[in-house]
């Protein structure tokens, strides 16, 4: 039987926990703050890089590695943009963190500012996340009052401000850049990469955005070292990581795994099994831009690389589980329906084929589906991929392909059925 | 400069530049819709995308690249033509095509659209649409152009232009995905003083310009590199005509000059050059007080006898021209007051003039000086005069003879009602004006989208035009009739060409030099010395506006 993993949630869990600052320090808070003022900015980034920290924003790529490309005596400020716009459909770890423990966030977020050089940070919340952002202001409020944020950081170190910026509900303000221009008071469009954020981020300046899970690893790897946390997962895929389950099972919930748990333990164990005794027909298991699996095909460890190898990625760490009797035809409808409306449309085939997509699928629902339809609802999926300005075409893409390869009969017996 | 191999061809860059400018200076097309030389890079359209086949490191970059973005790097391989680069070119166009209207018939762009082109070049036909195409109402956005949305690609070209370009933020983009679409903001129709530009980065036919619209088919218009003559900045244009009638101007790009832009106020000036009703056809000559039409000859002789009557020496003439006659012209003009009628100076109107400074250079363009030759008068040491008050002692030694070109002071009609009473008046120009109408004989000049001339702009870069339409029969060049006037008076200079005349007037203004028509960079000559005019002042429009 798996059991969860009680790092980042350690607090979370325990149910007498006062998530107030003052209960935060009685569990142990802020110790990590104090040493990491003791180190050198550059020992912070080199331990984050020998943890193994990979960013649970969606890339899962190595955070140490991304501080240490920002760019140095630029002459300029340097910023730590927190991205909490988890807009991912499926994915709701990062609320739990900021309702729940919003300290041990802010922590980390503050060692990773010691660890940059930033000096005012900012925090992008999702704009429908009203409850998370009260909590972070309250808890911000907590910590100027007791002179840890200001001036001084903790009274003796270098000047830190953090800012909480809510967003105004767009999917695609969660990509980092467009998340900028968001902040910069523009439409959030994803910028042309280069110039990447290390080195002309908000305003111009290097900048690093990382995700509110990514941080909230920091104070455990400064607190207990970059072994204790690499421990947690095979190699090259170090920590705890949350995930968020969701769909047919009957415990549906943000849990807290090893990178080496399995993904058909996790629905088991954890999700408690498939409602009403039915057959699992199929899991997205990284968010809805992540390829689908079969029921055939859950037995894999569920890591950054062992779900990249099996065709499909971690992405967020959402895992939506559908039974035998989900019409998945209607579900990649839903799917392509939510790119296609949340695409910023700047790129010719992300507008248009997100759209074209959704008709195309639209045809099957409503009977009007035929084979040579299928091929183009594929063809189209493909031509969306790798080649835009953000993820968001691939995000598409990626579940228009694999349901259309992986559930073919699907779409040809839909349309049986209508005829 | 450093090299990288694009299709097999070396081609040089700029450290810095990307793959796409320096593939388009090396003259190879590489399709695009978002990028423009005179905008921010957005990447957005993917038209662009090539296959860099080796990065400089031997390495390839597993997907296909947008060239616009891409910085060139040594020894870096790009093919812009392989099966991956054109089946890729063919996706992208359809999906530009599925939501386009196709309405080429009837779209004013036609001809000169890019998606037409590439379309035509890679696309397949294989897009079959079969849901309602995107559809949007028509919308009023501008004095100067029209919008006509449902053709938009989406390029943002409109959007950067004006926020980069004019930084006036009245057009952008709204919605998002499939239903993104270009606007202004609130209603409000367009006021900045260069729409025009839209319509010309405008790669489809979403923006067009309303005084073109439904004129003439593209196809059909010639097309010869000019000047403006609006004001002293010059921009560089192109007079597109047809069958000797013009229809537009289009800016010329001269990164030292107006970049890739020019004002609306210029554009629309291509309506003088079709002038009929107040164009001069004919020599014209004052009998019984009534003008009557004359050949030149008899004009030319009548004026020799009546000059040689007068012998007006000094005091005796008076000679005034405008600062929008060309080089040549003035340069004659000098040689006939002094070598022809004994007069010490030539009198143009020179008042004080504006050069607009802010944080953007279009702003820079349009001068308070509405004339095209004020630097070259003054490089032939013409008499400068802010004030008609100041020709109050040359009017004292009331002269006999009084020539007059083009229509300088043209408010000034104390001063015409002295002159009035003078003698003889020859007055030469295109148009009539309050001199041709006080003239005993008038000649008929032409513009300058009619003849091969020069003129200097307030940077003191000499810039030349071309003959494009045919100037009407009866007239001919100003330097000319000053030549064949000088003939009449025994005082031939022997220049017979409009060349003839530049290379004498470098013999004669050092700073003129060696230039020759005959091999004149189209990108103008700037004069050597320091530009030096006292009348000159800088406004910061950014203050004034405020
Ligand atoms: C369309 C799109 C949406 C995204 N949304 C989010 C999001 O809601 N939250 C997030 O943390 N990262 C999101 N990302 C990923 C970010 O761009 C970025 O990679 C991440 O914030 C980096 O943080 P990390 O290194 O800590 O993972 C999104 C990416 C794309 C392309
Ligand atoms: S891929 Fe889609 S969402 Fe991303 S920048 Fe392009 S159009 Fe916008
Ligand atoms: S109106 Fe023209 S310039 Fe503007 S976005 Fe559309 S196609 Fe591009
Ligand atoms: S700025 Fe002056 S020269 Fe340029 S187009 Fe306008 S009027 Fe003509
Ligand atoms: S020109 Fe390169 S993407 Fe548009």
């Amino acid at each position: 039987m798996l059991e969860e993993t009680l790092i980042l949630f350690r607090n979370i869990r325990n149910p007498d926990y006062d998530k107030s600052l003052k209960g935060y320090k009685k569990a142990g808070g802020l110790k990590a703050l104090k040493q990491a003022l003791e180190m050198q900015p550059d020992e912070i980034v080199q331990l984050t890089k020998d943890s193994g920290l990979r960013g649970r924003g969606g890339a899962g790529f190595p955070t140490g590695l991304k501080w240490s490309f920002m760019a140095k005596d630029t002459g300029k400020p340097t910023y730590l943009v927190c991205n909490a716009d988890e807009s991912e459909p499926g994915t709701c770890k990062d609320r739990e963190l900021m309702l729940h423990d919003p300290h041990q966030f802010l922590e980390g977020m503050m060692i990773s500012c010691l660890a940059i050089g930033c000096r005012h940070g900012y925090i992008y919340v999702r704009g429908e996340y009203w409850p998370s952002i009260k909590s972070l202001n309250a808890a911000l409020q907590e910590l100027y009052d007791d002179g840890i944020l200001g001036k001084k950081l903790l009274g003796k170190g270098p000047k830190l401000d953090l800012t909480v910026h809510p967003g105004a509900g767009a999917y695609i303000c969660g990509e980092e850049t467009a998340l900028l221009d968001s902040i910069e008071g523009k439409r959030g469009h994803p910028r042309v990469k280069p110039p990447f954020p290390a080195v002309s981020g908000f305003n111009a300046c290097p900048t690093t955005v990382n995700n509110v899970e990514t941080l909230t690893c920091l104070p455990f790897i400064v607190n207990e070292g970059a072994e204790a946390f690499k421990a947690f997962g095979p190699e090259n895929n170090a920590g705890p990581h949350l995930i968020s389950l969701s769909g047919h099972v009957n415990k549906p919930g943000v849990y807290e795994v090893r990178l080496d748990a399995n993904l058909k333990d996790i629905i088991y164990d954890f999700g408690g099994g498939i409602p009403n005794g039915k057959q699992l027909k199929g899991v997205i298991p990284g968010g809805a831009s992540s390829s689908v699996l079969t029921a055939d095909e859950i037995d894999v460890t569920y890591s950054f690389d062992a779900l990249a190898q099996a065709g499909t990625m971690m992405g967020s760490a959402a895992i939506m589980v559908f039974d035998e009797d989900t019409d998945v035809v209607k579900l990649l409808h839903r799917i392509v329906r939510f790119f296609s409306h949340e695409s910023c449309g700047q790129c010719t085939p992300c507008r248009e084929g997100t759209h074209w997509a959704r008709m195309i699928i639209r045809d099957f629902l409503n009977g009007n589906g035929n084979e040579h339809k299928l091929k183009r609802l594929h063809r189209v999926g493909g031509n969306m991929m790798g080649t835009t300005v953000c993820a968001l075409g691939d995000a598409c893409g990626m579940p228009i392909q694999s349901f259309t390869t992986k559930f073919a009969d699907e779409f040809r017996d839909v349309q049986a059925l209508a005829a | 400069m450093p090299v990288f191999h694009l299709d097999g061809q070396p081609v040089e860059f700029e450290p810095g530049e990307k793959v796409l400018s320096a593939a388009l200076r090396a003259g190879v097309e590489v399709p695009h819709y978002c990028f423009h030389p005179g905008l921010s890079v957005v990447a957005t359209c993917r038209m662009c995308l090539v296959d860099v086949v080796d990065m400089g490191n031997g390495r390839p970059m597993p997907k296909l690249q947008t060239s616009c973005s891409m910085d060139a790097v040594e020894g870096m391989k790009v093919e812009t033509k392989n099966t991956k680069t054109l089946e890729a070119r063919e996706d992208v166009m359809e999906f530009l095509l599925i939501n386009h209207p196709l309405d080429c018939p009837i779209c004013d762009q036609s001809g000169e659209c890019v998606l037409q082109d590439y379309s035509f070049e890679h696309g397949t036909g294989k897009s079959e649409m079969e849901y309602a195409k995107r559809v949007y109402g028509w919308r009023d956005v501008g004095t100067f152009v029209a919008l006509e949305r449902n053709r938009c690609i989406h390029c943002t070209r409109c959007d950067r232009f004006t926020r980069e370009v004019t930084g006036t933020n009245e057009f952008g983009m709204y919605n998002r995905g499939h239903e993104l679409t270009v606007d202004t903001y609130a209603d409000r129709p367009m006021t900045n003083k260069f729409q025009g530009n839209m319509a010309d980065i405008c790669p489809v036919g979403a923006i067009t310009d309303k005084e073109f619209r439904f004129k003439r088919r593209v196809w059909r218009l010639k097309k010869t590199p000019s000047i403006c003559t609006g004001c002293s900045t010059g921009c560089n244009v192109t007079i597109e005509y047809d069958k000797n009638e013009v229809f537009r101007l289009k800016p010329r790009e001269n990164p030292a000059v107006n970049r890739w832009w020019m004002c609306d106020e210029g554009r629309l000036s291509y309506h003088v050059m079709n002038e009929r009703e107040n164009r001069i056809m004919k020599p014209r000559g004052r009998v019984q007080g009534e003008l009557q039409p004359i050949s030149f000859e008899q004009a030319y002789q009548a004026l020799a006898e009546r000059i040689a009557a007068l012998n007006p020496g000094v005091g005796g003439a008076l000679v005034l021209t405008d600062t929008n006659a060309s080089n040549e012209a003035l340069f004659m003009l000098r040689k006939l007051a002094q070598d022809g009628l004994g007069a010490e100076q030539v009198f143009c109107p020179m008042p004080d003039w504006q050069q607009p400074d802010s944080d953007f250079f279009i702003d820079s363009l349009i001068t308070t000086d509405k004339t095209s030759n004020r630097a070259g008068a003054r490089e032939l040491g013409l008499t400068g005069v802010a004030d008609t008050a100041e020709l109050k002692t040359t009017l004292e030694t009331n002269p006999r003879v009084v020539i007059v070109l083009g229509n300088p002071f043209e408010h000034a009609t104390e001063l015409r009602e002295k002159i009035s009473k003078t003698q003889l008046i020859v007055a030469i120009s295109p148009l009539f004006n309050g001199w041709t109408e006080l003239a005993d004989v008038v000649l008929p000049g032409q513009l300058h989208s009619e003849q091969d001339a020069t003129y200097t702009n307030k940077q003191r870069r000499v810039q030349r035009t071309h003959i494009a339409v045919q100037a009407p029969r009866q007239t001919r060049p100003e330097w000319q009739i000053l030549a064949e006037l000088l003939l009449a008076l025994d005082k031939d200079a022997g220049l017979d060409s409009a060349d003839a005349v530049l290379q004498a007037l470098g013999q004669a203004v050092p700073t003129f030099e060696g230039l020759s028509l005959s091999r004149f960079s189209e990108a103008g000559v700037l004069l050597p010395g320091e530009a030096n005019d006292p009348g000159r002042s800088v406004v910061d429009t950014r203050t004034a506006a405020a």
